[in-house]
C-alpha cells in the first residue's frame, strides 16, 4: 500500500470558528497523529491564499490526502476538490470536517467545542486514509427541456430556450396558459395592463415551432439524471413519453384561503372579497357591491394570512404594492368614495415602488395602521341605522385607541402560499421543500435557481413569494444555465456510485430488490449482480444490504466509514 | 449517570445533514456530545456501522433520515427503518439497552427539531450508566 501523506488544514473562518474553537491548539495537536505530514490553521481556507497554501503544500510535501476542517461540505467541498485538482491530485482524495455549522456555531463551551473539533477532524483523517481516486464521467446532454407550469415564469423560460433554437415541452395543469398573471387587471407599480403583456407572450408560445404545449396535463414521476431525463405525461386521457435533458419547475402559487382568518368574515360577509376577486371586478369594469350599489367607503386590509405565526410567518412581498395599485384604480373609478388602507407596515422596496407609495399618499387616501402581531381587525355587519354595510373595528397602532371604520366593501390582501400539490411535484422531480412548502434552491445567495438535484431548476413563486420581474429574471437565469450545459454538450455525473466485486458476490440478488432505480441486474452467465453506473445515484442502500460485502458504495465504503468511527472515538481524554 | 456521553450520529446528506447545517446557520445552541458522520442516505447505514460505534465505546447512536415519503432516493429511509427495528432487538441480545439507539426523521428545514432532538437524546443517554461494551469486549477477547 502506498504511503499516506496527509495534510490537515483548520480554518478560522474569521472569528466564526476561531471564537469558539482553539484552532491553533487543534492544528498543532494533530501533528502527533500518524500519517499527518502537515497540519496548519489559517484565517480563511476558502480564500485564494488559503487554497494556494494547500496547492503549494501538496507539491512541496508530496501530500496525497487532504482534510480541511471548516464549514459544511455542502458549502465548500467543491471549492477544495477543485484546489486538489489544480495541484494535480485526484479531487476525491479529500475529506471535510464540519467544525462550523456542526460545532462552533452551535456550542457555547470553548473547551467542549475544541474537543469536538479534534474528534471530527480525527474521524475525517481516518476516513481519508481509505479514500480512492475516482474518475469523473460525463454523458451527452439531451438539448430538450421540460418546463412544468405555464405561468409567467414558465412562459419566459420557454421563450428564452426556444428562441435559442432548443426544443421545449411546456406542461400546464389548467386549460389555459398565463397562470396568476392572467387573473390580474393592471400590474404595479407602473399600472400597465397585465392582459396585454401576458396575451402577447401566450400567443408567442403557442405559435413557436420549438415549444410543444401540453394543456390539461400533469407529470408524475421523472426518471433519469441530468442530461437524460424521461417521463410520461398524461393529457386528454392520452399518454406521451418525453425525453429531455433538464427540468424547470415553475408551478406557481396558491392564494391564501381568507376564510381561515375568521375575524374578517370572508365567506360569511358577501362584501368582504379577496384581492384576486377584486382584480376580476376591475377587469369587468364596474365596481359595485354584491347588492349592486356603488360603494361609498372601500377599505383594504393588508397582511391577510401573512406575517402571522397562526397562518404564514413570512411576508408575501407583493401585496402592499398591489394594494396601492387598487387605491389608485379606486380613486379614478370612484372619485367621491372614501378609500381606507389599513396596513401594518408598508413594504415598498424595488424600482418605482416607493414612488408609487409617495404619489398615492398625496391622493387624499386614509392610511391607518394595525399591529399584525397583536389583535387583527374585526369586521362585522353594520346595523340598519348605520350608513354603511360593514364596520371594521381595530386598535389603531400609533394612538393605541380602538377605532371603528365604516366600509361598503373590504378587499383582503391575501398572501401567497405554496401550491397544494407542491409535495407531489417535489417527489416527482426529486427536490426538497422548506418549512413553508416552497421548493429549496441549491444555495440561497450563490445558486438561487438550481436545486440539489442536478438538471432541475426552480423558478417563480414556487420557490418563494415574488413579483413578476423577479419571476421572469429567475426563469431566464434558469434558461441561461440550461443553455450553458447544452452548449457544453456534456455534463459530469455522479461518480460515487456502487460497484460489485464479482469475486465475492454470491448471486443472492438482495441488492436488486432494494435498489430504488433498478440500476442493478443479474448476470445469468456470471451468476453475479452488476451495477449500471449510469443509472446508479449512489445512495448506498445496496451496499448496506449486501450480506457478503461484495458491493462497494464508492466514497462511502464500509472501511471508510468504519475507520471514521474509529477516528471519532480515538481521542480518549475527557474534557 | 454519565456526565460525558459519546454519541455518534449518522445523518443523511439531503435532509438531516442539511437540517443540522440549518441549526448551525441559525445559531441554535445544543449539547456537544454528538459526533456526526455524513452518509448519502439513511439507507446506507449498514448495521455494522451501528455495532462498530458501540464497540468503539459510543454510549448512544442516532440515525436521522428524511421524513417518510421525502427520501431523496425515494425509499432508502424505509430500508433504514426496517433495519432499525431488527437492530434494536439485536443490540438488546448483545447486552446494549435498545434506547441507546434512536432513529428520527429530520427534514432540511428542521434545524430547531434537530437541536431539540440532540438535547433530548443527550439527556436520555446521560441518564444511563456509561456503556461497558468496549471494556467487555476487551476483557473477553
Amino acid at each position: 500500500m502506498e504511503e499516506k501523506r496527509i495534510g490537515v488544514y483548520v480554518c478560522w473562518c474569521g472569528t466564526n470558528i476561531a471564537a469558539m474553537v482553539d484552532v491553533e491548539k487543534v492544528a498543532s495537536g494533530l501533528k502527533e497523529l500518524p500519517d499527518i505530514v502537515v497540519s496548519k490553521d489559517y484565517k480563511y481556507m476558502c480564500s485564494d491564499p488559503g487554497q494556494d497554501m494547500i496547492i503549494q503544500d501538496i507539491k512541496n510535501h508530496n501530500l496525497n490526502r487532504i482534510v480541511v476542517a471548516a464549514c459544511s461540505p455542502r458549502m465548500h467541498e467543491i471549492t477544495f476538490r477543485k484546489a486538489l485538482e489544480n495541484a494535480g491530485l485526484n479531487p476525491y482524495m479529500f475529506e471535510m470536517a464540519n467544525i462550523r455549522e456542526h460545532d462552533s456555531w452551535v456550542h457555547t463551551n470553548r473547551a467542549e467545542a475544541t474537543r469536538k473539533a479534534r474528534d471530527l477532524i480525527a474521524g475525517a483523517v481516518s476516513k481519508v486514509k481509505w479514500h480512492e481516486s475516482l474518475e469523473k464521467r460525463s454523458v451527452p446532454v439531451n438539448p430538450a427541456t421540460l418546463i412544468i407550469g405555464g405561468g409567467i415564469a414558465g412562459i419566459s423560460a420557454a421563450l428564452e430556450l426556444a428562441n435559442a433554437g432548443k426544443q421545449v415541452y411546456l406542461i400546464e395543469r389548467k386549460a389555459l396558459l398565463g397562470g396568476t398573471v392572467s387573473a390580474l387587471d393592471l400590474t404595479s407599480p407602473f399600472l400597465n395592463s397585465a392582459r396585454q403583456m401576458i396575451d402577447h407572450k401566450i400567443k408567442e408560445v403557442m405559435d413557436h415551432r420549438l415549444i410543444k404545449v401540453y394543456l390539461n396535463s400533469e407529470v408524475e414521476q421523472i426518471f433519469g439524471y441530468v442530461g437524460n431525463f424521461e417521463t410520461t405525461i398524461r393529457y386528454n386521457k392520452r399518454e406521451t413519453r418525453l425525453n429531455f435533458g433538464n427540468v424547470i419547475v415553475a408551478t406557481g402559487l396558491k392564494p391564501f384561503d381568507a376564510s381561515r382568518v375568521t375575524n374578517y368574515g370572508y365567506g360569511r360577509l358577501p362584501n368582504v372579497i379577496t384581492a384576486l376577486e377584486f382584480e376580476q371586478v376591475l377587469k369587468d369594469g364596474v365596481i359595485l357591491t354584491r347588492d349592486g350599489r356603488e360603494p361609498k367607503n372601500v377599505a383594504i386590509i393588508h397582511c391577510v394570512g401573512s406575517r402571522n405565526e397562526d397562518y404564514n410567518p413570512y411576508c408575501s412581498r407583493t401585496c402592499c404594492m398591489v394594494a396601492l395599485k387598487f387605491v389608485n384604480q379606486l380613486k379614478s373609478a370612484l372619485p367621491k368614495a372614501t378609500i381606507i388602507d389599513i396596513y401594518s407596515d408598508m413594504r415598498s422596496f424595488g424600482k418605482g415602488c416607493e414612488e408609487l407609495y409617495s404619489d398615492t399618499s398625496k391622493k387624499n387616501v386614509m392610511f391607518l395602521t394595525f399591529d399584525h402581531k397583536a389583535d387583527l381587525p374585526q369586521i362585522r355587519q353594520a346595523s340598519y341605522d348605520d350608513p354603511c354595510n360593514l364596520i371594521i373595528e381595530f386598535k389603531e397602532k400609533f394612538s393605541g385607541e380602538p377605532i371603528e371604520v365604516p366600509a361598503d366593501m373590504v378587499i383582503l390582501m391575501v398572501g401567497m402560499e405554496a401550491h397544494e400539490n407542491a409535495k407531489q411535484v417535489a417527489h416527482g422531480v426529486g427536490i426538497s421543500m422548506c418549512g413553508n412548502r416552497f421548493f429549496i434552491e441549491r444555495h440561497p445567495k450563490l445558486d438561487p435557481v438550481a436545486t440539489t438535484t442536478d438538471g432541475v431548476y426552480v423558478v417563480g413563486t414556487c420557490q418563494s413569494p415574488k413579483d413578476i420581474p423577479d419571476s421572469v429574471s429567475q426563469a431566464r437565469a434558469a434558461a441561461a444555465r440550461i443553455l450553458a450545459t447544452i452548449l457544453a454538450g456534456s455534463v459530469s455525473i455522479e461518480v460515487t456510485t456502487a460497484e460489485v466485486n464479482e469475486k465475492i458476490c454470491c448471486g443472492c440478488q438482495t441488492c436488486i430488490k432494494v435498489c430504488p432505480y433498478s440500476a442493478i441486474s443479474y448476470s445469468q452467465e456470471k451468476k453475479v449482480s452488476a451495477v449500471n453506473e449510469i443509472i446508479c445515484k449512489g445512495c448506498g442502500t445496496c451496499g448496506s444490504t449486501c450480506p457478503t460485502g461484495a458491493i462497494k458504495s464508492k466514497h462511502f465504503t464500509d472501511i471508510q466509514i468504519l475507520s471514521q468511527i474509529e477516528g471519532l472515538m480515538s481521542l480518549q481524554e475527557v474534557y | 449517570m454519565n456526565e460525558n456521553p459519546k454519541i455518534i450520529a449518522f445523518l443523511c446528506n439531503w435532509c438531516s445533514y442539511t437540517g443540522a447545517d440549518l441549526a448551525g446557520t441559525s445559531r441554535m445552541k445544543y449539547a456537544s456530545y454528538v459526533r456526526v458522520i455524513r452518509v448519502m442516505c439513511s439507507g446506507r447505514v449498514d448495521p455494522t456501522f451501528v455495532i462498530k460505534s458501540f464497540q468503539e465505546g459510543a454510549d448512544g447512536v442516532l440515525i436521522c433520515g428524511c421524513h417518510p415519503g421525502d427520501c431523496h432516493y425515494h425509499e432508502g429511509n424505509y430500508k433504514c427503518l426496517r433495519r432499525f427495528h431488527l437492530l434494536q432487538k439485536y443490540i438488546k441480545q448483545m447486552g446494549i439497552q435498545p434506547e441507546r439507539l434512536r432513529l428520527e426523521w429530520i427534514s432540511a428545514s428542521e434545524g430547531r427539531e434537530f437541536s431539540e432532538l440532540v438535547n433530548e437524546f443527550s439527556e436520555s443517554i446521560k441518564a444511563l450508566e456509561p456503556s461497558q461494551i468496549k471494556e467487555s469486549i476487551e476483557t473477553f477477547s
